[in-house]
């Protein structure tokens, strides 16, 4: 057991910056895709804005599939997609987009229960004056649950730092992967206890962020 | 206006069939306050829900100003719900917006102006008496705050209709009172019909002018205050006026008739509007030769009327009774009390 201090920490910033980027990158194009996707779940459902049966039922469905595809097979069995999309399979762009496709199902349903959270009398309320169902879910929905969808996209992040551990699979590098490709598949047990600290922080600091904002929000 | 004609709402459970609005007829005057009470489940709800079509009538038409609001396009039904103000048991306001802004929210689904939009909630949080809390948020209200809050947010785009389903029933008494005083405020200041819905009995008295009594989806009864309280003809109507008037004779007092002979002569004078402003029973004492026994009494206020009942017995020689009962027919209503009749 040595460590050459040299290439210890330069490597490990370089980890921490793959992990962030991934994750950040990751999280925003599924917030992006997650938000509407539960929304539509929201608004299709029964007793829903524009309730649709058949539609809710094929769409939940298919979100279910997705999230039940544990992540590392999602990695591997997209690799033709995720090639046509970034034009690599392997790298850390390449990582993001499994990450992507794992965490948007995901953020859906979390997003989905967010919004279900909100009073149905105050949805009624504002049905009764008149109120679009696009201005329902704009001015009503969303404000109104924005608070608690907060805390769920810090659940969704830290998923997603989990999730991007395994991005070595595809050379995505972060610090996961450093953790195994050094750590033990090395035996470098410092890099190991280094890497794990550090995600262990990471995933510290998210939550506490994730918390503060959520209340921040509560009343803008 | 508010007309409902053989309006039924059918639910469909399984393979059951559930009428929470069963054949229900009833108008709403303009500039009327209409109650509707009835026990938890007899279709209350569901009844004023169909007037903003929340619900859709399973059969029969709800005309607001003689318009069949099923007939009507989306846009065009979102157009007539701005006309018509809704309040509620649990407020229903927006959390994450002040007082300020709730009031607004209706105004700027329309995109008022700014300007125009500030005038009329600085207007109406005035009307309501709560322009000192426009930049608070709900959470910090107590229950009557909010729930003027949510009367200024149904008035904020001067509807010609203002529905309350529940509206006092989350509230204490004394708060109680304050709303009924706004609602009736409302009524009085802007002519707004008002329809309330209400399993108390004591809200109906004080501000509405004529009720319906529901029971299983059905009008059961219906009428002004005056009729409903001083003749109740359905079973469930008179355990509603009982709630707030002791119509029944204490137990305490029937057996002291019981036990002693039956010759007695005890009678319930119903006193209604200015009958009970006239000395009756002084009257008695004075013109007749009998004496004047009060054993049970009970007068009430409705809508600023006096109401009530009082129950006599009158000690004296038979004719001189009969002559005394036959003298005060005239004035107020005489029933004989028999010690089973209650
Ligand atoms: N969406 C619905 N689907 C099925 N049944 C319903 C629905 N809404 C109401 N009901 C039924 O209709 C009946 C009347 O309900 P409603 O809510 O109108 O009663 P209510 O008089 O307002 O009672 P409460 O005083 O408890 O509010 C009840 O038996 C209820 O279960
Ligand atoms: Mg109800």
């Amino acid at each position: 057991m040595q460590v050459n201090l040299m290439e210890f920490w330069p490597r490990i910033w370089e980890a921490t910056y793959q992990t962030l980027l991934m994750v950040g990158i990751s999280l925003f194009a599924a917030t992006l895709i997650g938000l509407p996707l539960g929304i539509i779940l929201v608004v299709t459902r029964h007793g829903g804005l524009l309730e649709n049966k058949p539609f809710f039922n094929g769409f939940s469905t298919v979100v279910n599939f997705f999230r039940s595809i544990p992540f590392i097979i999602l990695l591997v069995a997209i690799l033709p997609f995720t090639r046509l999309i970034v034009g690599s399979s392997i790298g850390t762009a390449a990582a993001v987009v499994p990450l992507v496709i794992f965490s948007a199902p995901y953020i859906a349903r979390l997003v989905e229960s967010s919004l279900l959270e909100v009073k149905p009398g105050v949805i009624e309320a504002a049905e009764s004056m008149g109120a679009t169902p696009w201005q329902i879910v704009r001015r009503v929905y969303i404000p109104e649950a924005l608070s608690s969808i907060i805390l769920n996209l810090t659940i969704a992040t830290i998923g997603l730092v989990g999730a991007s551990a395994m991005a070595g699979f595809v050379g995505g590098g972060g610090l996961g992967d450093l953790a195994i490709s050094y750590g033990y598949q090395r035996f470098e047990t410092d890099i190991m206890i280094a890497t794990v600290l550090l995600l262990v922080f990471i995933v510290q600091i998210t939550q506490t962020v994730g918390n503060f904002a959520s209340k921040k929000i509560r009343r803008q | 206006m508010i007309q409902f004609e053989n309006v039924s709402k059918i639910y469909q459970h399984n393979d059951s069939e559930l009428r929470a609005v069963d054949q229900v007829d009833l108008t709403v005057h303009k500039g009327e306050i209409f109650g509707v009470i009835g026990f938890s489940g007899a279709g209350k709800s569901t009844l004023i829900r169909l007037v903003n079509l929340l619900e859709k009538p399973s059969e029969g038409r709800v005309l607001i100003n003689g318009e069949d609001l099923a007939k009507l396009t989306k846009p065009d039904l979102r157009k007539v719900r701005k006309r018509i103000g809704m309040i509620f048991q649990h407020f229903n306001l927006l959390e994450s917006k002040t007082v300020h802004h709730n009031v607004a929210f209706p105004l700027s689904l329309s995109g008022t102006p700014k300007k125009d939009m500030n005038q009329r909630v600085k207007e109406i949080l005035e009307f309501v008496g709560l322009s000192d809390k426009a930049k608070q948020y709900p959470e910090e209200l107590s229950g009557g705050q909010k729930q003027r809050v949510g009367i200024a947010r149904a008035l904020a785009t001067s509807p010609d209709i203002l529905l309350c389903d529940e509206a006092t029933s989350a509230l204490d008494p004394e708060t109680t009172k304050s709303i009924l005083r706004l609602l009736r405020k409302v009524r009085d200041e802007y002519g707004i019909t008002i329809l309330m819905i209400t399993h108390e009995m004591n809200v109906v008295r004080e501000v509405c002018d004529r009720i319906a009594v529901m029971e299983s989806g059905q009008v059961i009864e219906k009428g002004s205050i005056f009729d409903l309280f001083s003749k109740p003809q359905h079973p469930t109507t008179k355990n509603f006026v009982r709630t707030v008037m002791e119509n029944d004779i204490p137990a305490s007092i029937l057996n002291g008739i019981d036990e002693r002979d039956s010759s007695r002569n005890i009678y319930r004078f119903t006193f209604v509007d200015e009958s009970a402003g006239q000395p009756v029973l002084s009257q008695i004492a004075k013109k007749f030769d009998v004496e004047v026994n009060v054993l049970f009494g009970q007068i009430t206020e409705l809508q600023g009327v006096p109401f009530g009942h009082l129950v006599v017995e009158l000690q004296g020689e038979d004719p001189e009774i009969l002559r005394v009962i036959n003298h005060i027919q005239q004035k107020v209503a005489v029933q004989e009390v028999t010690s089973h009749a209650g």
